[in-house]
Formats: structure tokens, C-alpha cells, sequence
């Protein structure tokens, strides 16, 4: 209770200071006239009286003085006062203080944007949900006892990740006892809207259980209830995303209850998800919820709820209270290894890892997530740089108030005082700065939304600056307003208590501290620019990486047929009758059709092959990545064949099933022998090896040799595909209208969508190469003005000290290219010595982080070269401008 | 009375005494000083200036609010009144007072023999 009063009375406190001032000015003249009316009628003259009284009350001032203190409030009064204060002897140097501002408003900035990332995709991996890092998701892996080497994409640990099959997820969800409500979910692409106007929209199939695990309310309708769920196969029901009832249903309340055409079928809408939910793959934007159940009626053809062997779904959950991870884990082997031994086939040799949902082996963080790291440590970097800078500067600045510091201690000011005065203008400084790096971090973060990431599923990642991060940002503004105030607060009071007031005293120590300063700020400058590029060069390099194939002057469009129930020759004869067509299209050289196009940011899928004649080095099948096409694909995508020859025509009857393999997959599992000829079973079939394909680049661009699987169109033709079209470099796009035009002539139903170049499409693949790369183009140029800027102020500040001894040498004869040249020199040293150290400290992080890789002189020479002469230019300005001066005139200062 | 028969006030006991004063009355600061003088029969002649920075710490805890009057000689002064918590304070602390200078007095009046 006396909790509440007291701060109630220390707020009025300071809301109506004034008016306290008054009234208390008010009482003690009062006290005051009433003693000294007594003091008279006790007979003392009205001089004496007063005097007296005065002096029984002990001073009034001092009475004030200790009211004010008893208000409880004195402490933040003196800080406001501080505050102000600071604030106006910022604006009496202006340029300096708008040169720190933005300084720390970029490093600050760049600090929180990538923090808000790394935030949103550790902390909040699920948006939308609460405390979503509670998720655990269950990945299946095949513990493959192959080396590493034999995956088509790197891996975490031994053995190739593989997908949940609904049965097994039943199992799981009946027999886990460490979930609390495991669910089940799967990400695909659907054809919504009616037969010729249909669009393409990213959805999920999902467990009955699905929303009610999430914990999350629908905005409008509901979701649907088990029984719903179960019998979605007579009633079709659907949920949609708050993005998409904005965008398509301009937010109507009747949407509830309206049926979409998804997949050819007539679909219920019966609820609206929450604002800011977007799925459970994290990064993926998706737009329906629709029950697993439908998907025999979606997909058709499909069995995948009743087949063990058809790995189609993700699997998580929230562990129960007082679960440990390592419990889970411990159930899940338990659970797999019971799997493995009741369906051989399917679960031998198969286990599962439980994983956080930022560890998910699949999707973009893999690589993302120790990027941003290494980036976010450069950025901190780079504000300890802008922090030295921004210290030197002020010191610099502080050393022309040594007069009135010492005026003040004079006056009997306490140390605490003139500290705390000399930081509230660092603070004022700094948490403007932190300003500033909000809105940029903000700006940032809209950046980096508003890049296209529209790639077969949409690419979101919620990373809005939010309290977590604003927090982050204040809590950098004030840490960097101590470390970058403290420097010129104790070398003031340092020199104050000698107790001098004379004007002129030197100041030899304090050189020792601005030189190392500037000495730390080059060799954190040094690290950063190393990076920097290094992170450049990389980008660069990877454009011009040949990827295999021609990506110039081709054009891809896709289409998709799921939903629609066409059988293998009636897409045999589409595909045949679209290529003889576009073929025909003027300024087409060739066209072929593929089920993937290379380096897409989803990778290539990756199936199981027997090779006769090739033992088996473990239990389970070889796995390679494979891809479909029609015959041309190779030249289409100017692929050398190396060995045999093309797929025959599609309309071929007769011939046996083939495959072409690429060269790796002959050095990986033919050792040498003939590969043509060679039989390869999968999908219950065989398949004869029918020529060789030079290995192109499938997945990344950082990948190692990966073995591939080209089967022919007229074999397994698939539902989805991509149009590719070779023609002249620059008129790609050209050609896109006619080819909607013959689509539409050969089946009026189908959509194309997504056409783009294939340049574009690579492009895509390096968008998160991209970010960096341009973040430090435009950091890397202002980091070495700013260190420019601090090598100058030093060097301007330290000559200005000095100028009477200079003045005194260039009167005495010495020539004035021999002082500036020892100036320049001095400065020299102190900023090799730093580069030499930011330099090893490079050095030593870089053999760690790209091992094996050389050194690139271009980079690990170029960048010191490159600071150490711009610290020689911005010493030899100040150096040159002093010695310019009248000797007479600095030689009269004395 | 001589300067030699005055006694410094205890820390706390001023604002005991300031309580115990408001308590008959509602007065202001140089009304409380005198009466305090007059109480303890000018033994605690309260040094005037720790008085007022008492009465802004007292308030602060909410054992007395204020509000300005005008008095008999038509001026306008502060005068502080007791709340309820102070009434509570005044006879919480009036009684640890009693106990403590009771038990303080058993010791200091003890003989041998005595029970």
C-alpha cells in the first residue's frame, strides 16, 4: 500500500515541479516571517529578528536543498537535467553529432535487421503461433552406412532424410507419449478456380488434429472438427489464410460457407485463419488448409494414406511438460525400432531425429541460419568500429571543455556528477543513433520482403522489427553511449583532479589513449572490409560459375495438371502436341518439356534405383536425384551428351524403357565400366541406360558433383512440368504470349503460370547470397570513410595541440614537406600496427571458416593496401593545412 | 531553558513527535515546531530546518497530506493533517515506544533480588 503512495507522490513530484517550487518557497517564507514576528515581540530589533531566524531555520536554501532531496525524486531530476544539457551542447556541434548519429544509426541498424531475422526464424519459427519454439519436428532419417559422399544433397549427419508416411504417422501419434498432440502436415501446390481461370495457390494438407495443436483461433468460421476431418472425402471442406481472404475476398464476411474449385473439385470454405499465420514450413507462405483426408479425391490416384512406402509429411508436435528432449528422443527410437522390425520394406534402417523447428534439415535456414550468423558477428564488428570512431571524435571534442570541467569541480561538483553529466550527452547521442538504426532496421526488413521470392511455394519470412528487437536496439544505443562516453568522461576528470584552471596545460598521456583507440577502430575496420570482400568476391565468382547449361535465351513456363484426371497417354500426346507447336512458334530454336528446372531453391527430388549387376553396400537402395524429360531437353539446355544418344520420340512404341545418367553417376557407381546398355530397376520397372549427360549444377551453387537420373517423358510422364524454350538471348520473353496462346489452343483448362527466364530463374537460387552482397556494398565504402573520418579528426586535433611547435620548426627553416611527412609517418604507425593485427585476426578467422580454400591476394593485399593508403590521405590533409600556417602567428599565441 | 538541559532528538522520534502533534490538531510547519517545544516542556527544541524535509518524507509515505489555508492573521500556510495510515503509524509506534522505554526502564532500575 505504502508502495503505491510513495510512487504516486514522486510522480506528482515531478509532473508539478514547479509548482512545488513555489509552495515551498511559499511555506518557509512563512515559517520565516512567523519566527521572526516572535523573535520581535520577544523584544529583538526587526533586523535582529530576521537574522535569527534565518539562522534557527539553518538556511534556507539549505532547507530547500534537502526537501527537494527528501521528494524522493532528486536523482532523476539531475538526469533530466543532464539530458537536456547533453542535448544542447550536441546541437552547438552540430556536424560531428549528425556524423555519430548516422554512423551508430547504420550500425545499429544492420545489428537489429539481422537480429530480427535470426529472432524470427529461431524464436518465432511458426508466426502466428504462440511460443512456437515449442514445436519439435520428428524427421526420419535412413541411416545409410554409404560415405557421405553418396547423397544427392549435403546432409547433417550419416543417412538421407526422408518424410513421414501417414501410416507411420498414425503409429507415431498413437504411440508417442512424449507429444502432447504430434501432428501431421504436407506442402503442395493446388489449381484453384474454375476450369480456364484457374490460378495457382500454395496450400497444405494437414491432420485432423492440426489447429487445435497449433493453438490458434480462426479470425472468421471455424476450423474443422474431427469428424469434419474424417468425412472430408463426402463434404470437401477447406480453410483459408488471412492473406488470402484479403486478397481474394476482399475480406467479405460471406465467405464462409462459398465454395472454391480446388484441383477440379468443389471444396467448403469453412474458415479464415489467424492474421499472420502462414503454415507450419518455416519460411513458406501458404494460402489452404485442407484435411489429409481428400487427398485420394485431390490428388488423384493417390494412396499415399494407406502406403508405408509413400513419404510425403512433415511430423511435429509439443513435448509435454516436464519432458526432456532427450526423452523424446529416447521414445522415438523406441517407437521406429518397433517400426522397423513390424514393416521391413518400408521402416529397416530407418530412425528419426527430433529436432527445433530451426534445425529443420529441409528449407532455406540450413544454410541461412550460419550465414546470418557470421553476419551478424561482422555487424557487431562494425559497430565496435563506429564505437572507437565515435570515442576518438569525442575525445577529441572533450579535451576543449577541460576549462569548464575544471570550473566545475572547483565549484564543488562530485565526480559521480561530472561523469554522469558527460555520458547523458553520449546517451543523447546514442539513443539518437539508436533511432536512426531503428528506422533503417525497419527499412531493412521492408527491403528484404519486398524482394520477389515467389518460387513454386512463396517465400516469407516474418521479419518485422518487433519489441524484442526495438529492445535489442535500445539496449545497443545505451551500451555504445557508455563505452564511446566513458573514454572522454575519465580522461576529463583525469585531468581536472591535477586541479589546473591555467589554459594550455599539454596533454602527452593523452595521446597514448587516442592513438590506441585509432588503432582498434583500423584493425576492427580492417576485419570488417576483409569480409566484406571476401562476401563480394564469393557473389561475383558464383555468378560467373558455369552451371552446366545455358542461361541465356531460354524461357520457362509451368504447368500443372494435378487434379485432373488424365492418364499416361493423354499426357504423352500433350506433351508431344505442345513441343511440335511451340517448335513452330517463330524464333524458337528448340523446346523440350522437364518435370525440374536445375538450382531451384526446392533442390531436385531424390528416388531409389537398383543398378543390375552393382552390389548393394548396405541394406537399403542407392538414392540419387533424378529428373524427367522429353527428348531435346539436352540440347534445349545445351547439355552435351558425352556418350550414347538421345531419348527416343515420345510416340515411340516399341523401345524398352530408358534413362540417361550423367558422367557422375558413371564415376560414382560404374567404376569404369560401359554405361550404355546397363540396366537400372526403380518404380518396379527397368530401365535401360541409353547415354550419358555431362553433370551440370543441380541444387546450389556450392554443391560437389552430384549423381543424376534423366527419365524419359514417354516413360513417366508427370502431371506438373516446365516448358523450357531456346531462342535468341534478349527476346525471351517475346515468345511468352504465343505460348499461352497454344497452351490454351491444346486444352483450354490449363494455366500457365510462372514464365520467366531462365536467368531470372538462377537468379532466385542466389537471392541469399544476394542480401549480404548488397548490404556490403554499401557498408564496406562507408566503413572506410568513417575510419577516414576518425583518422582525420585524430590527426586535425592532434597538429591543432601542436601547432606552436610546429610553428616553431617551420620558423626555425625545417621544410615543410619534412613535417607533414613526420606527421603522416607517426599517424602511419599507429594504423599498420592496427591493420597488422585486424589482419591476423582475419586471417585466423578466415582458415577456420573457408577451410582449404587459398588465400586471395586480391583481397587478403588489396584491403590493407586500400586502408592503409586512405589513412595516409586523411593524416596528410590536417598535416598539410598546419603547415601552411604563419609561423609568426602560432609563435605570437605563446 | 539552558542549552545544557536539551536533549538531541532520537532518529524516528521526530517524526513520532510530529505525528503525535498533528494528531490533536491539523497545523502547519511552524505551529508543529513550536508545539513540539511547548510538549516536551523545551526539552526538544527542534532544529527548525530538519523539520520541513521530515514533513516531505512523512508525506511521501502517506502519513500526512496538505492543503493550504489561510490563518487567523489572514495568510495563507501549509497545513498538514494526518491520514489514516498515519493514525495507524502513531499507534504502532506509540506502542513500540511504550514496550521498549518500559523494558529499557526494567533494566536500568534492576536490583538484585528483584524478580
Amino acid at each position: 500500500m505504502s508502495w503505491w503512495t510513495e510512487s504516486r507522490e514522486r510522480l506528482y513530484a515531478l509532473l508539478f515541479r514547479a509548482r512545488e517550487e513555489r509552495e515551498m518557497a511559499q511555506e518557509l517564507s512563512f515559517h520565516l516571517d512567523m519566527q521572526t514576528a516572535q523573535n520581535e515581540r520577544a523584544g529583538m530589533s526587526p533586523q535582529e529578528a530576521r537574522r535569527q531566524a534565518y539562522l534557527a531555520l539553518g538556511g534556507a536554501e539549505q532547507v530547500g536543498a534537502q526537501m527537494r532531496e527528501a521528494r524522493g525524486v532528486a536523482w532523476l531530476e539531475h538526469i533530466t537535467r543532464d539530458l537536456r544539457h547533453g542535448w544542447r551542447s550536441m546541437l552547438r556541434t552540430p556536424v560531428l553529432a549528425l556524423v555519430v548519429i548516422v554512423s551508430l544509426g547504420i550500425g545499429i541498424g544492420v545489428n537489429t535487421a539481422i537480429f530480427s531475422w535470426i529472432q524470427a526464424i529461431v524464436l518465432k519459427p511458426i508466426p502466428g503461433v504462440d511460443d512456437s519454439r515449442g514445436f519439435y519436428l520428428v524427421e526420419p532419417r535412413n541411416e545409410d552406412t554409404a560415405p557421405a559422399a553418396n547423397h544427392a544433397r549435403p546432409q547433417q549427419s550419416a543417412g538421407i532424410r526422408l518424410n513421414v508416411s501417414w501410416p507411420e504417422y498414425r503409429d507415431l501419434r498413437e504411440h508417442l507419449q512424449s507429444f502432447d498432440e504430434l501432428i501431421a502436415f504436407r506442402m503442395l501446390p493446388f489449381t484453384v478456380g474454375p476450369a480456364g481461370d484457374a490460378v495457382r495457390a500454395a496450400g497444405q494438407l494437414v491432420s485432423a488434429n492440426y489447429f487445435t495443436a497449433l493453438g490458434i483461433e480462426p479470425t472468421l468460421g471455424r476450423f474443422p472438427s474431427a469428424h469434419e476431418s474424417a468425412r472430408a472425402q463426402a463434404e470437401p471442406v477447406v480453410v483459408i489464410s488471412h492473406d488470402y481472404w484479403q486478397t481474394r475476398f476482399a475480406e467479405s464476411a460471406a465467405v464462409v460457407g462459398q465454395t472454391l474449385r480446388i484441383n477440379d473439385r468443389d471444396v467448403t470454405i469453412v474458415g479464415v485463419a489467424p492474421r499472420g499465420f502462414q503454415g507450419t514450413v518455416l519460411g513458406l507462405n501458404f494460402d489452404l488448409w485442407l484435411p489429409a483426408e481428400l487427398a485420394p479425391l485431390l490428388l488423384t490416384g493417390s494412396r499415399e494414406l494407406e502406403e508405408r512406402g509413400t513419404r510425403a509429411y512433415s511430423a511435429a508436435g509439443r513435448l509435454r511438460p516436464h519432458v526432456t528432449l532427450a526423452q523424446a528422443q529416447a521414445e522415438v527410437d523406441a517407437v521406429m525400432a518397433d517400426l522397423a522390425l513390424t514393416y521391413p520394406e518400408s521402416n529397416a534402417n530407418v530412425r528419426a531425429d527430433v529436432l527445433a523447428y530451426w534445425r529443420a534439415p529441409r528449407g532455406p535456414q540450413q544454410f541461412l541460419l550460419p550465414a546470418l550468423a557470421i553476419l551478424q558477428g561482422i555487424m557487431l564488428l562494425l559497430l565496435l568500429a563506429v564505437c572507437a570512431n565515435t570515442a576518438n571524435l569525442l575525445l577529441a571534442r572533450a579535451t576543449m571543455r577541460q576549462h569548464e570541467i575544471n570550473v566545475r569541480r572547483a565549484l564543488g561538483a562530485s565526480r559521480w556528477r561530472i561523469v554522469s553529466l558527460l555520458l547523458s550527452e553520449s546517451l543523447v547521442l546514442a539513443l539518437l543513433g539508436a533511432g536512426a538504426g531503428i528506422a533503417i532496421a525497419y527499412w531493412g526488413t521492408n527491403a528484404l520482403r519486398a524482394g520477389p521470392m515467389i518460387t513454386a511455394f512463396p517465400i516469407k519470412y516474418n521479419t518485422d522489427v518487433d519489441a524484442l528487437g526495438l529492445a535489442a536496439a535500445v539496449l545497443l544505443g545505451i551500451t555504445c553511449g557508455l563505452a564511446f562516453g566513458i573514454a572522454p568522461a575519465l580522461q576529463l576528470l583525469r585531468g581536472s583532479t591535477h586541479g589546473t584552471l591555467r589554459s594550455g596545460a599539454s596533454a602527452a598521456t593523452r595521446s597514448a589513449l587516442r592513438s590506441t583507440l585509432m588503432g582498434v577502430e583500423v584493425a576492427l575496420a580492417l576485419v570488417v572490409l576483409v569480409a566484406a570482400a571476401i562476401f563480394l568476391q564469393n557473389f561475383s565468382e558464383t555468378r560467373a560459375v558455369d552451371p552446366g547449361f545455358e542461361r541465356d535465351g531460354a524461357l520457362l513456363a509451368a504447368y500443372d495438371f494435378s487434379g485432373r484426371n488424365l492418364d499416361d497417354a493423354q499426357l504423352r500426346i500433350f506433351a508431344a502436341e505442345l513441343l511440335q507447336r511451340v517448335r513452330a512458334l517463330p524464333g524458337v530454336e528448340s523446346a523440350a518439356i522437364a518435370r525440374m528446372v536445375p538450382l531451384d531453391i526446392h533442390g531436385m527430388p531424390v528416388r531409389t534405383f537398383t543398378l543390375e549387376g552393382r552390389a548393394r553396400e548396405s541394406a537399403a537402395a542407392d538414392q540419387s536425384a533424378i529428373n524427367i524429360v522429353t527428348p531435346g531437353y539436352f540440347t534445349t539446355m545445351n547439355i552435351p551428351l558425352l556418350a550414347g544418344s538421345d531419348f527416343v520420340d515420345l510416340n515411340d512404341p516399341a523401345a524398352a524403357p530408358q534413362v540417361i545418367v550423367n558422367e557422375e553417376f558413371v564415376r560414382r557407381y560404374l567404376d569404369g565400366a560401359e554405361p550404355i546398355g546397363r540396366r537400372v530397376q526403380a518404380y518396379e520397372r527397368t530401365f535401360t541406360i541409353t547415354g550419358v549427360a555431362a553433370t551440370t549444377l543441380y541444387n546450389s551453387f556450392s554443391e560437389s558433383p552430384t549423381p543424376l537420373i534423366y527419365y524419359s517423358y514417354r516413360d513417366r510422364p508427370s502431371m506438373a512440368g516446365e516448358l523450357h524454350v531456346r531462342t535468341r538471348p534478349g527476346a525471351e520473353l517475346a515468345l511468352a504470349p504465343g505460348i499461352r496462346r497454344v497452351a490454351r489452343d491444346i486444352d483450354p483448362l490449363l494455366a500457365i503460370y510462372d514464365v520467366r527466364t531462365l536467368n531470372e530463374h538462377v537468379d532466385k537460387n542466389l537471392i541469399f547470397r544476394r542480401i549480404p552482397a548488397r548490404m556490403f556494398v554499401v557498408l564496406g565504402p562507408l566503413l572506410l570513410v568513417l575510419a577516414a573520418m576518425g583518422i582525420y579528426a585524430v590527426v586535425a586535433f592532434t597538429v591543432s595541440r601542436r601547432t606552436s611547435e610546429i610553428g616553431l620548426r617551420l620558423a626555425l627553416g625545417a621544410p615543410a614537406h619534412r613535417v607533414i611527412a613526420q606527421i603522416v609517418r607517426e599517424t602511419l604507425r599507429v594504423v599498420t600496427i592496427g591493420a597488422a593485427i585486424g589482419w591476423f585476426l582475419a586471417f585466423i578467422v578466415y582458415i577456420h571458416v573457408a577451410v582449404g580454400r587459398p588465400l586471395d591476394p586480391a583481397v587478403f593485399l588489396g584491403v590493407p593496401a586500400l586502408l592503409v593508403l586512405v589513412a595516409a590521405v586523411a593524416a596528410w590533409v590536417p598535416a598539410r593545412r598546419v603547415s601552411r600556417i604563419d609561423p609568426m602567428r602560432t609563435l605570437r599565441q605563446e | 531553558m539552558s542549552p545544557k538541559e536539551r536533549s538531541d532528538l532520537l532518529p524516528g522520534t521526530l517524526e513520532l513527535l510530529v505525528l503525535k502533534t498533528l494528531s490533536v490538531e491539523p497545523m502547519h510547519g511552524w505551529g508543529i515546531s513550536q508545539r513540539i517545544a511547548q510538549m516536551s516542556r523545551d526539552v526538544f527544541q527542534v532544529t527548525q530546518g530538519s523539520l520541513y524535509p521530515a514533513l516531505v518524507r512523512m508525506k511521501r509515505r502517506g502519513w500526512v497530506k496538505s492543503e493550504w489555508r489561510t490563518t487567523e492573521n489572514n495568510r495563507s500556510a501549509r497545513y498538514y493533517m494526518l491520514t489514516r495510515a498515519g493514525e495507524r503509524q502513531l499507534a504502532a509506534e506509540q506502542d513500540a515506544w511504550d514496550r521498549s522505554s518500559a523494558a529499557v526502564g526494567w533494566v536500568l532500575h534492576w536490583r538484585e533480588g528483584s524478580a
